[in-house]
């Protein structure tokens, strides 16, 4: 009986709502013990307050994209493509509004979400390829529009990533509020319910009356969207439109939501764990660069955490 | 022209044709207020197919449908809902990681224009219609996590969340006990008195005896007839569906040998199993009865090292073997059709003969090259022996019937050649005619100087079948019954299954 508890409490604790925290805990400890550095103001800021929102809003799209059972590889493609096209509106329209230009991000997330969406429900290719293939045309196009970086982003727009409101900086306010909407549509809305349960199992979706095609396209739509203001983040940080400002962003992306207990089979995960498993990320390069480990050993062991991560998830589902 | 009014619902002259094959033809039938109806015929017949048309599943390719004295005609399982048709699948429609109130209001979400959900509200309608069927159940569990039965409830409520004036229930019993059948009748004589009208189908004759008021077989995509349950008896059902007489549904017991194939000594499994001793002969079918939970399946997945035992022996043809794998069972002999055909059995996208031939490719290998033109004779082969409904072997497996692909599973071993059969649930979720067909071959089987354990929970089965029959309790042997001696009765394993303290 006792012994029963004793594992109950365990098992608890290794749910990955809660695992999550844990490990990051965890890491944190272990990253003030291991370099002086870490908890100095300026780092803590950095890493926790402006480093991880690009990263954590094109992860909150594809947690969207993957509960619903599908997946993007054109994020990162997408990112590169949307900085260069707005650094470019940009520098020809200096003076136009920042809100003009976010606006343009949001659209333009949104046309490719939309685009991956229609090839996925209409043309019926599996995400994985539609997303695929959409990598490479982005990638392609943004390569034939500049090959260098696209300077000359006006101040105003870099409010969005260097800006501050009482000193606290900007980025994190509209992060935390993009997550709070992102949550009520997922977690309170239908169209939330609906992603889980198409992801879940899309022929039950279907005989529960449930217009599966809609909601796979509503998924990328929003991811698209997400996406867009990753890249308007990004752009405003760099202070230019850079063509390679997305590369490998997608595996880096899928791997934090992957991470935070987001099950590639669709139908499982939250919001808030992949946003932990995105600080986790953050802070495992941070602690690795204070410490001036190789950036090759770097890759090699985040590629470790996250075999570590998908080994320990599948094993527990499965037992 | 309106309908007669005292019917609900009204079929006329429904054909439904897919590329290749006229699953329903020119059906005409009609269901009355406040029935319940069975529908039952051999698997493959069409009740499904029926019963998907009339839930917006599929669109007839002709003919009417009446419904409350109007011609309707349902696009989409949406649609038909709101009409007040509901319709629980034989394979459940939930889903998993969903909670009950979830999944009831699934596609209904009490919520604002913005979509906003009003969990608050779902969970008190949850709660109240649990509460009208007289029902405990936790509405903010995980289904995965609930019972088959508790599974089977949340599906009544979600079907009656929508103020059902059909509900159609096809094989609701199939994974229930027999105090959940009590239940389930419970439920549905319950919603008879509100005048729901309730198409049960079943292959459980008894059942349909026992809750329905009319049934109707349908065979071969033809509607045959419908007769008041009180007019007729199991046997003239049974000719209704087969068109033919009950006399050789079990096969003849053969004389008894003694040859012992394998033995299986002291073997105990933590909690679940507790020194098992028995011995299986030559020839024999060897049935295992036992509630759910008794420990019938984990005995099979420990003799085929799906499970690993904690002490006893297992010795296969005189030879001790310390089984670790379902490949090293396979290597002593062993066979295995499991209960969930579904999930375990059939590889479903994958065509007739390349599910006969998968567990034993080595055998059709030539300097690493499949031969083919073997595998295609073998193939045929066995198609004929065991009389395989299929239009080629290179059908795939997934669209064949319950009974058909049993036999393609069954054709998967007798081309491995074991020579001891685990059948676990072989006739579940069959019809009677394929059964008949399958107790046949399973008696065909054990012929051949094989060994045969049959795990089944019923008990007509079991008796009809077994040479000796082992009836486990709480993960123990509670007894042997030799029907060579004396056939058994449904109430002495019954008794024996519950334990001796509830005997009378």
């Amino acid at each position: 009986m006792n012994q029963g508890n004793i594992n109950k409490n365990v098992k608890r604790w290794i749910e990955p709502d809660r695992l999550v925290w844990v490990t990051l805990a965890a890491i944190i400890i272990f990253s003030t013990f291991a370099s002086e550095f870490f908890t100095s103001t300026r780092n803590l800021k950095n890493v926790f307050l402006i480093q991880p929102i690009g990263l954590g809003l094109a992860s909150l799209g594809q947690v969207f994209v993957i509960i619903s059972g599908g997946i993007d590889l054109s994020a990162g493609a997408a990112i590169s493509f949307m900085s260069c096209m707005a650094a470019g509106v940009m520098k020809s329209f200096p003076n136009l509004s920042p809100v003009w230009v976010i606006l343009l991000f949001i659209l333009m997330g949104a046309g490719i979400g939309a685009i991956n969406g229609f090839i996925v429900v209409k043309l019926r290719v599996t995400p994985i390829m539609a997303t695929l293939a959409t990598m490479n045309i982005l990638n392609g196009l943004t390569l034939f529009y500049t090959k260098r970086t696209i300077g000359g982003v006006p101040s105003a727009f870099r409010f969005l990533s260097d800006g501050r409101i009482f000193g606290i900086p900007f980025s994190i306010i509209w992060f935390l509020v993009v997550l709070i909407i992102c949550y009520l549509i997922l977690n309170k809305n239908k169209i939330g319910k609906y992603i889980y349960s198409v992801g879940s199992d899309a022929e039950v979706s279907a005989l529960s009356g449930i217009n599966v095609p809609l909601i796979k396209f509503l998924a990328f739509v929003i991811g698209g969207v997400l996406v867009g203001l990753a890249a308007a983040f990004l752009t405003a940080r760099l202070g230019g439109g850079g063509p390679r400002i997305g590369a490998f962003y997608e595996i880096t992306v899928i791997s934090a939501i992957v991470i935070g207990g987001v099950s590639l089979a669709g139908g499982v995960g939250s919001l808030f764990c992949a946003a932990g498993g995105v600080l986790i990320l953050t802070v495992f390069a941070n602690i690795m660069n204070l410490t001036d480990l190789n950036p090759y050993t770097q890759v090699v062991f985040q590629g470790l955490l996250l075999i570590g991560a998908v080994g320990f998830y599948s094993k527990q589902r499965v037992g | 022209m309106p309908v007669e009014d005292k019917h609900i619902l009204e079929f006329r002259g429904i054909t439904k044709e897919f590329p290749g094959v006229k699953a329903l033809d020119n059906i005409s039938m009609s269901f009355r207020y406040g029935e319940v109806h069975a529908l039952c015929g051999e698997n493959g017949a069409g009740k499904s197919t029926l019963m998907k048309i009339l839930s917006g599943v599929y669109q007839p390719t002709s003919g009417e449908l009446f419904y409350k004295g109007q011609k309707k005609i349902f696009k989409n399982p949406h649609q038909a809902q709101l009409d007040g048709i509901s319709i629980i699948f034989q394979e459940f429609s939930l889903i998993r990681n969903f909670d009950v109130v979830d999944n009831v209001f699934i596609n209904r979400e009490p919520s604002n224009k913005l979509g906003h959900i009003n969990r608050k509200e779902a969970n008190r309608l949850t709660e109240a219609l649990l509460k009208e069927l007289d029902i405990e159940l936790d509405v903010n569990a995980n289904v995965g996590n609930l019972t088959v039965v508790q599974q089977q409830v949340v599906e009544i409520v979600k079907a009656l969340s929508v103020d059902a004036n059909i509900l159609i229930m096809d094989e609701p019993s199939a994974a229930l006990t027999d105090k959940e059948v009590r239940k389930l009748f419970d439920i549905i004589r319950m919603l008879k008195a509100k005048g729901v009208t309730v198409i049960y189908i079943s292959h459980m004759l008894e059942e349909i005896f026992e809750i329905c008021d009319r049934v109707t077989v349908i065979k071969d995509g033809h509607y045959i007839g419908t007769k008041d349950t009180k007019d007729t008896d199991k046997e003239g059902l049974i000719r209704m569906m087969v068109g033919r007489d009950i006399e050789d549904y079990f096969p003849a017991l053969p004389a008894k040998q003694a040859k012992a194939i394998m033995q299986v000594k002291n073997l105990s499994k933590n909690n679940k199993l507790t020194d098992i001793n028995f011995e299986l002969f030559e020839g024999e079918v060897l049935g295992v009865a036992g509630m759910v939970g008794s420990g019938r399946s984990i005995l099979a997945q420990c003799l085929l090292g799906i499970e690993e035992i904690d002490s006893g022996e297992i010795i296969i043809n005189n030879q001790k073997q310390q089984i670790t794998s379902i490949r090293h069972a396979m290597d002593c002999g062993l066979g295995y059709l499991p209960a969930d055909r579904k999930n375990l059995g059939i590889l479903g996208p994958m065509t007739v003969k390349e599910n006969m031939t998968i567990a034993n490719l080595d055998g059709y290998l030539a300097s690493g090259f499949l031969k083919k033109k073997e595998e295609i004779k073998d193939a045929e082969a066995q198609i004929k022996l065991l009389n395989t409904k299929t239009p080629t072997i290179e059908h795939s497996i997934g669209n064949l019937s319950g009974g058909n692909q049993q036999k393609v599973i069954i054709s998967r071993w007798l081309l491995k050649k074991p020579n001891i059969y685990i059948f676990a649930e072989p006739t579940r979720g069959i019809d009677v005619g394929a059964k008949a067909e399958i107790y046949k071959i399973v008696r065909d089987v054990a012929n051949g100087g094989n060994a045969v354990v049959m795990i089944s929970s019923e008990l007509p089965e079991i008796i009809g079948m077994s040479d000796r029959i082992m009836v486990m309790n709480e993960g123990a042997i509670e007894g042997v019954i030799d029907q060579h001696a004396k056939p058994a009765t449904e109430e002495e394993i019954l008794s024996m299954a519950v334990g001796h303290e509830y005997v009378l």
